[in-house]
């Protein structure tokens, strides 16, 4: 096996060095190529970090993490075009950034009640069943969802619309960057920032990291399991439906199914981290942006392969490293 | 104990208002024209009655006292009521005030309101809505929640009664089948007029129905003489149907039973060895595709022009549909032992990510390979099998060939569900760990599993490539996999007879009821879920999954004290998840 992974690393470095590097792109290319990569790479952090947050304490995939955060987009959405006809966005900067943070708030709140709603109805009258059983309910509950948004809202993509002033960017030597993307990788640091200290800090944080090591014994410590869990899936959708917003601001259309794709790269990038582990899937997210955003170019194959791209890193990392890039966390057992 | 009531009420209410809220969103009352209110009040009535009852033991629904209950029931309909109707007035207005709901919801078109009132969508434009209408639309949810509350109390009273049927229920489940096909057969006997327009679907139904019943007659047989005599006779019955169902009926029975194929292939990997594959599409796209390059290697832009390279002429099938089974069951299976092996060490939750992967990979390679596949045009033309110089590519005849190949990998499943290989599985599925110890071979256990799960669906897809003639990309998308582990699930993993069952329900009714097509995957979305909770087993179950999820008794209502102390040990508990 071992052999084997090093002759991959070796094809590939040999395919990038004759391919990729051949072309001679310029180094603002790559630049701005990369900057790409972590705006996306933070918007997968947030999500990302959903599914470590809920496997660290159900050590069951959220399979329909992708679909709360695009439930969360949808919100934004109504809550953009609700702030655009009372005419906010066009108005001075305070006003637009009140209404940004509302918007955000808004997608935020969609997402929460969706996740709670979520555990409480497909998640929590499994608790205890064999492992296949809430897997096969998550995915009913992903397909359910999705098809839910595209009856009642219709197929019509909604589109976002960027308030003018966050149109352009500015310029750093030959590199262009956008206002959104700063705005966008800024705002998930921070929301990584604060989840990090909510788990590490406070009470509800600290008894979340009890229940995720041992059920038991921390219901016999006195600590309520059922509420930490659902104290566990707000946070993460509440990330998730931050990152719906901001990933509607990037991507400028949201769909019924635009869940779907983001939320299987956010699993593989907590799977490339460490699933389970907080810090890691940050890192892995970061990553996996890099990799998508420069991996096409570098590999000389078009970008339709993107997607092959994400989904090869997770077949690669499970098989060579099943733990992740960071983690120890997840035994042989539970892998 | 008046405090409970209401506030249970309360809370049932507000459930009720949701899902009405939410059926009303998606449209359902245009579908149900002027009946719409009543219809929704009697579904809302069920809801209530499930609410009401509470847990599923019969101690549960004895100690439900008649008033508190009542109580609880009333309030529920009058909160469901109020809410509801006041909702349905508000869309009203503001449809009758101009406003264009549609671009936030698709589905709130003014039929979808008019309905909800009995009129048509003409009255509610000229703002001529009945007087009383809220009050109707409250005052029926009301009545659903006495409806429900008097629906326990009924359910109580049969219950508290012993019935015995002396047998006739087994003799009426043996002969039910038989019954049917007899309805199946005088309906399509010239000069019968039942049910006008609908007769074709009407009979497709009843042929479905008699074949489903057949299982269920299959498993009330005692073992023995008995029930080898009733599979003989069921055997002739399911042989004559595809003789006396017309094009239509016989079309639908095919992808029915091509489903049952690949339903019985993926039940070997999910059900038996227990490994979750969600990229199952893979496999059935290989055999497509590579039947489709045998049978039309001119639709392959690469292929024909290396063909004619090599001198050999493009301008009909290279195999006959019989010689290619051989070649594209090879090529699946090789692809089930390629998939397997790089995945030998992983378990359940990665597994399932990373064939789903797998499975969007080859349907992306299919997209982007043009020179090879011909892309999102499509392998055009593809060959239909012959016998004798004789076409067999009618309905009729794939429906025969569906049935003889699920015919065959049945009996192989079965076959090898209780050989050495069948238990290396099982063992496999409980435990990888004692499984080893006991010295079960893991890699090659696994991996024959993939690989004859791939080879039954390889054949799966040339049946549906020489079915279709024409197949695209699009035909492998991963929702063919999800169909496929759904009617396995429903049906009952690891069963055999579960399989045929959930390829019926789920690949056949949507068939017949074509007027909910739209809401196909919301309906088995949602039935996959509420299977879960209520009935993880599946509708027919096998006899070891059974025991396995309900051993330790107690109400089946609570599935997590239930399953408890009977889980496999390799399902990881959320106690036991950290050693």
């Amino acid at each position: 096996m071992r052999g084997l992974g090093l002759l991959g690393l070796a094809l590939l470095v040999w395919r990038i060095v004759t391919v990729g590097l051949a072309e001679n792109y310029p180094l603002s290319f790559w630049i701005s190529q990369a900057l790409n990569g972590l705006v996306l790479g933070g918007v997968y952090a947030l999500v990302a970090l959903g599914y470590t947050l809920i496997y660290g304490i159900l050590l069951m995939i959220n399979f329909a993490h992708g679909e709360v955060m695009m439930i969360g987009a949808f919100t934004g959405f109504f809550a953009l075009q609700f702030f655009t006809g009372l005419g906010w966005m066009e108005g001075p900067t305070t006003l637009v950034v009140l209404a940004l943070i509302l918007i955000a708030a808004a997608g935020m709140l969609g997402s929460i009640v969706t996740g709670v709603t979520l555990e409480r109805v497909a998640y929590r009258p499994l608790r205890g069943a064999p492992r296949l059983v809430p897997l096969i309910s998550a995915i009913g509950a992903s397909l359910f969802l999705q098809y839910s948004v595209l009856l009642i809202f219709g197929v019509t993509p909604r589109t976002y619309t960027k308030p003018p002033l966050l149109e352009g960017g500015f310029r750093v030597g030959d590199v262009f960057v956008p206002y959104t993307g700063v705005i966008i990788f800024v705002t998930s640091l921070l929301l990584m920032l604060a989840l990090y200290l909510i788990v590490q800090r406070t009470k509800l944080g600290k008894a979340m990291r009890a229940v995720a090591e041992d059920k038991g014994t921390a219901a016999l410590m006195g600590i309520d399991v059922d509420r930490v869990i659902v104290f566990t899936f707000i946070l993460s959708a509440a990330l998730a439906g931050a990152a719906g917003v901001m990933l509607g601001f990037h991507n400028t259309v949201v769909k019924f199914n635009s869940g779907f794709v983001p939320g299987l790269k956010a699993f593989t990038a907590a799977v490339l981290g460490g699933i389970g582990n907080i810090p890691g899937a940050m890192v892995g997210a970061l990553l996996l942006g890099l990799i998508e955003a420069l991996g096409p170019s570098a590999l000389g194959i078009p970008t339709e392969y993107k997607d092959i791209i994400a989904f090869s890193v997770l077949v690669i990392v499970l098989i060579f490293r099943p733990s992740g890039l960071l983690g120890e966390v997840v035994s042989e057992k539970k892998a | 104990m008046l405090l409970r009531s209401l506030q249970r009420g309360l809370r049932i209410g507000a459930i009720a208002f949701a899902i009405l809220t939410y059926l009303i969103l998606i449209g359902v009352p245009t579908r149900l024209g002027a009946l719409a209110m009543p219809v929704l009040a009697l579904l809302t009535a069920l809801i209530f009655w499930v609410a009401l009852r509470g847990g599923k033991s019969k101690q549960a629904i004895a100690n439900r006292a008649p008033a508190p209950l009542f109580l609880t029931g009333t309030t529920a309909g009058l909160v469901a009521g109020v809410l509801t109707a006041s909702l349905i007035a508000g869309f009203a207005q503001l449809l009758m005030a101009g406003v264009n709901v549609q671009p936030v919801f698709d589905k709130m078109v003014p039929m979808n309101v008019a309905a909800l009132y009995g009129v048509m969508p003409g009255a509610l434009a000229a703002g001529e809505l009945p007087p009383w209408g809220w009050l109707w639309q409250a005052a029926l949810l009301t009545l659903a929640g006495v409806a429900g509350a008097l629906l326990v109390l009924i359910e109580r009273a049969l219950r508290q009664r012993t019935w015995s049927s002396g047998g006739a229920l087994r003799w009426l489940t043996m002969l039910l089948p038989f019954i049917l096909l007899a309805f199946v057969v005088w309906l399509g006997s010239p000069g019968v007029t039942l049910g006008g327009n609908n007769r074709s679907t009407l009979r497709l139904l009843m042929a479905m129905a008699a074949i489903g019943s057949g299982l269920f007659a299959l498993r009330a047989a005692r073992p023995g003489r008995e029930q080898r005599l009733l599979a003989l006779l069921l055997l002739a019955g399911l042989i004559y149907l595809p003789f006396t169902l017309d094009q239509f009926q016989n079309s639908v029975m095919g992808i029915v039973f091509i489903f049952v194929m690949m339903g019985l292939g993926l039940n070997i990997v999910v059900g038996f060895a227990g490994l979750l594959d969600l990229g199952y599409v893979a496999f059935f796209a290989i055999g497509a595709y590579v039947y489709a390059f045998l049978a039309a290697p001119f639709a392959s832009p690469a292929l024909s022009s290396l063909l004619t390279s090599l001198g050999i002429p493009v301008d009909g099938p290279l195999v006959s549909f019989w010689a290619a089974i051989p070649i594209t069951m090879l090529a699946a299976g090789l692809g089930g032992v390629l998939l397997g092996i790089p995945v030998l060490r992983l378990r359940g939750d990665y597994l399932a990510i990373v064939t789903l992967g797998f499975g969007e990979i080859i349907r992306l390679f299919m997209l982007n390979l043009s020179d090879l596949t011909n892309g999102p045009r499509g392998m055009l033309n593809v060959a239909p099998p012959y016998l004798f110089g004789y076409s067999f590519g009618n309905p009729r005849e794939i429906f025969i060939l569906a049935l003889l190949g699920a015919g065959v990998i049945a009996f192989a499943a079965y076959r090898l569900d209780g050989s050495r290989l069948g238990r290396a599985w099982i063992a496999m599925r409980e435990d990888e760990d004692v499984a080893q110890a006991t010295g079960i071979n893991l890699a090659r256990t696994k991996l024959l599993a993939f690989a004859i799960g791939a080879l039954f669906a390889g054949l799966a897809g040339q049946l549906y490539a020489a079915r279709q003639m024409n197949i695209f990309p699009d035909n492998f998308s991963l929702f063919v996999s999800i169909d496929t582990l759904s009617l396995v699930i429903v049906g009952g993993m690891g069963s055999i007879p579960g399989v045929v069952l959930g390829a019926l329900a789920l690949k056949g009714l949507p068939e017949v009821l074509r007027g909910i097509d739209e809401y196909r995957i919301v309906t088995f979305a949602a039935l996959l879920v509420i299977m879960m909770i209520v009935r993880p087993e599946g509708i027919l179950p096998s006899t070891r999954r059974r025991r396995e999820l309900h051993e330790a008794g107690g109400p089946a209502s609570e599935p997590a004290a239930a399953l408890e102390p009977a889980l496999p040990s390799d399902y990881r508990t959320l106690d036991g998840g950290k050693p």
